[in-house]
């Protein structure tokens, strides 16, 4: 689905002393099988932007296109294109209501008005997708699971709406480094298996960096940059113009380059700049293997 | 929301300056009064008075009277139950119904004496924060707390139960939302299902409720907190010769009214 945001700008409790701005005039287009990033420091409008796309907000001005069609429209057209829209709010896990798994997850597929054959095998699928096994968690209590397979159920309930955009806040927020890094793994394996669009809104540099390939980047309610990924991550002072801490490679690059190694900036991502690292090192080691010997060689 | 009429708005006015104490008994001597008057006078003595206040208050007209929609339904049933069944001079005759003057009086009276309790009570909320209504009427219970009833736990209770009302409504919107994404029809479809689809939206929000207030328990109990009677406030209620003088101007008007 193609996604198109024009001139939005969205305005709390607007004509009260609370008014406040969270989206300033932001135009911005996604097109279909995109992975993007929406990066920014805390109050910078990612959450609203999203749920703008979602079509959950009503503009103040501008609208969201869904392929053409505006998201908050009343029309059925607009309500088809929003189910193909799945947004997972933060914390997703507070969301649970049913009384066991299967029922959470089939409260999606139920409201879409499908078949009771459609709605098990969709709920198998998802719980798969997400690493949890059907048969195990299907009859358990939501509400008995430890955080992160409640985690889990929740993206599931998403996921079974089949949507062709998935739009994640903070998926990871909360999770322990094992578990966030099985979640990453698993939703980049459903994105490429289903080649739908992927938008991620996270403050976390680092897991946007492995997911995505394009980063927009807000502060307070403006697009304040949109551009690949690579380019944009391996940016350190951008990141710190926002308040926000670069990515840990960032960083070691940058303190590297202070030393006067000579890596270019465009070693990206890890992998690559590993590599260079590796390699750098090794002629350097040697180098100073061969002095030290030198040395060696003389006081004896 | 609330069950109380209107809404607590900071302002700076010699109405909110009162102890709340005061405020809160003059309140409802005020919202006795309109049922014990009987001359005509008094009632219009009485509009003048709580006009008065609400010009002192610096409260906005409209959204006062606007708090009276409330218990439009109520005044109207009121007016009606009175105008028909009150006997004596006959009005008006309709086949075997006959509504008479003194029905037309008494339904009026009732209208007028409940709309001024709701001002008077809107005038209250209006002026005095959540917070400081709980001291005042915590401290006017206190009498109680020597037969055993939990004066001091109440108050807690009732503070607590403000200050998370606003929190719960925005979990609240978020949690439709978030079920709206997953296709649910909130609030729509007739009486039934409207109210199954809020299932979805009421169960987590218990649950998140249930959880904020084990932590909190667990929050306040970490911080020693105990409601023992020793406990001090940052804020002390201090009674000074304004309050003194408005319970006696209030006290004043009732011997004047009623006599």
């Amino acid at each position: 689905m193609h996604i198109r945001v024009e001139c939005l700008t969205h305005i709390y409790a607007p004509g009260t002393p609370a008014e406040r701005f969270a989206l300033r005039e932001i135009s911005l287009e996604i097109e279909p099988g995109e992975r993007v990033g929406i990066l920014g420091p805390t109050g910078s409008g990612k959450s609203t932007l999203v749920q703008h796309i979602a079509g959950l907000l009503k503009p103040t001005v501008g609208q969201v296109l869904l392929d053409g069609v505006p998201a908050h429209a009343p029309t059925a057209e607009a309500r088809a294109r929003r189910r193909r829209v799945g947004l997972a709010f933060q914390y997703p896990e507070q969301q649970i209501f049913e009384t066991t798994v299967f029922r959470e997850v089939a409260f999606g597929p139920r409201n879409l008005g499908l078949n009771g054959e459609e709605v098990t095998r969709r709920v198998r699928w998802a719980l798969e997708t997400v690493g949890l096994d059907p048969e195990a968690f299907g009859a358990r209590t939501p509400f008995a699971l430890s955080g992160g397979e409640m985690r889990r159920v929740a993206l599931a309930s998403v996921l079974a709406l089949l949507p062709r955009v998935l739009i994640l806040d903070e998926p990871t927020a909360g999770l322990d480094p094992r578990g966030r890094e099985d979640l990453l793994a698993r939703l980049d394996a459903w994105q490429r298996e289903t080649g739908a669009t992927l938008v991620v809104v996270s403050h976390h540099l680092d897991e946007v960096a492995r997911l995505v390939e394009r980063v927009v980047v807000l502060q307070e309610g403006r697009v304040v940059a949109d551009g690949p990924a690579r380019a944009l991550l391996g940016d350190g002072n951008l990141w710190r113009s926002l308040g926000l801490a670069p990515p840990p490679e960032v960083a070691l690059l940058e303190a590297l380059q202070q030393l006067g190694w000579p890596i270019p900036p465009e070693c990206w991502p890890r992998e690559e700049l590993a590599r260079e690292i590796l390699r750098q090192w090794q002629k350097r080691h040697s180098q100073q293997g061969a002095r030290s010997t030198q040395h060696a060689a003389r006081s004896r | 929301m609330l069950l109380l009429p209107g809404m607590y708005m900071a302002a700076d006015s010699p109405i909110h300056r009162l102890d709340p104490r005061a405020k809160m008994g003059a309140a409802l001597v005020l919202m006795v009064l309109p049922f014990s008057v009987q001359r005509p006078l008094a009632y219009l003595v009485l509009i003048g008075v709580v006009a008065a206040v609400a010009w002192l208050a610096r409260a906005p007209l409209k959204p006062l009277l606007r708090t009276l929609r409330t218990v439009f339904w109520l005044a109207v049933i009121m007016f009606v139950f009175y105008f028909f069944t009150t006997p004596g001079r006959p009005l008006l005759t309709l086949g075997e119904i006959t509504v008479t003057w003194e029905g037309l009086i008494a339904g009026g009276l009732q209208v007028y004496r409940l709309c001024l309790v709701v001002i008077v009570a809107a005038l209250l909320t209006y002026t005095t924060s959540p917070l400081q209504m709980t001291h005042g009427l915590e401290a006017l219970l206190c009498p109680l707390a020597r037969l055993g009833v939990p004066v001091r736990e109440l108050g807690m209770v009732m503070t607590i139960a403000l200050r998370f009302v606003p929190t719960f409504f925005d979990e609240m919107e978020t949690l439709a939302r978030a079920q709206r994404a997953r296709g649910a029809e909130i609030g729509s479809g007739p009486p039934w299902r409207r109210l199954r689809s809020l299932v979805p939206v009421m169960v987590p929000l218990f649950v998140l409720a249930f959880r904020r207030a084990e932590d909190l328990a667990v929050a306040m109990e970490a911080r020693g907190f105990r409601c023992s009677p020793h406990r001090t406030r940052l804020y002390c209620l201090s009674f000074t010769r304004w309050d003194g003088l408005a319970v006696l101007l209030v006290l004043g008007l009732a011997i004047l009214v009623t006599r």
